[in-house]
């Protein structure tokens, strides 16, 4: 991994159209400004995390959890 | 071909009725190729059965179901990432999570599973809105729809018929979808 040392107000360039500005530095936090064209994916880190956990929940389901389900939505 | 599973058995599967996700799902990058099993039941749940492990298969279902305001915002690179030229060509579907307490069921709407039913390729996306959510939960929602649904003779003959777990059904989800769905799906 490529390690940079960046002030506040400092940018860092990635190819020719994305640009990260720190915006504001508070002790542990750490604000970052990304402008990038709009294609471009920009997520935190934990949204992939979650769903991963997701996705890995849910492949443990079986048959008669759907079953379950229907018995219990037939109810009113 | 024939694809053993472990929550259906061995199924006959038609080639043009597999799905490639050529980046696999989220947690599961190595398990490309998947298709769709209809259970026929009354929960309007799919599966995603993966053809390379037996062993996996998520339980999905078209949010528009329980959440009619639902868009998938497609960017110009989500819709080229599944080889998409209209929305109209896409079925969106979310993974869903059912834990022992079933009321908790949850759907991921922030990444729904974009299938290109033409080529039949297909990839989890994630949206940028960051208003949606990975666990929603729908239980409500999902039960006042079939409520509403099956106390509906006019509607009832297509999906409420109970279906066997015939090959063909499993494996060719138009034909199993009731118009009602399809319409949803397009609206």
């Amino acid at each position: 991994m490529l390690v940079l040392t960046r002030k506040l107000g400092e940018s860092i360039a990635i190819d020719d159209h994305i640009k990260i500005v720190v915006v504001q530095i508070k002790g542990k936090q750490v604000r970052l400004g990304i402008k990038a064209p709009k294609e471009t994916k920009i997520h935190r880190e934990e949204v992939y995390q979650a769903i991963q956990d997701q996705n890995t929940e849910a492949a443990k389901s079986t048959p008669s959890d759907l079953s379950r389900l229907s018995e219990d939505l037939k109810k009113n | 071909m024939k694809v053993n599973t472990t929550r259906f058995g061995e199924l006959q599967v038609n080639k043009e009725d597999i799905i490639t996700f050529s980046e696999g799902v989220l947690g599961f990058e190595k398990l490309k190729q998947f298709f769709v099993v209809d259970p026929g039941d009354s929960t309007l749940i799919l599966w995603m059965q993966s053809i390379e492990d037996s062993e996996i298969a998520f339980p999905i279902i078209e949010p528009k179901i329980f959440k009619p305001d639902y868009v998938a915002k497609l960017l110009p690179a989500d819709m080229a990432s599944v080889d998409l030229e209209a929305l109209s060509d896409a079925k969106i579907y979310s993974i869903l999570t059912i834990p022992s307490n079933i009321t908790e069921m949850s759907a991921n709407l922030k990444a729904p599973i974009v299938i290109n039913n033409k080529k039949k390729v297909a990839k989890q996306i994630v949206l940028q809105d960051s208003k949606l959510s990975v666990k929603y939960e729908m239980y409500k929602d999902l039960k006042s729809y079939i409520v509403s649904y099956s106390s509906d003779d006019s509607k009832r003959t297509t999906v409420a018929e109970p279906q066997t777990i015939s090959a063909k059904e499993e494996t060719n989800v138009e034909t199993t979808v009731s118009p009602k769905r399809e319409n949803r799906n397009e609206a």
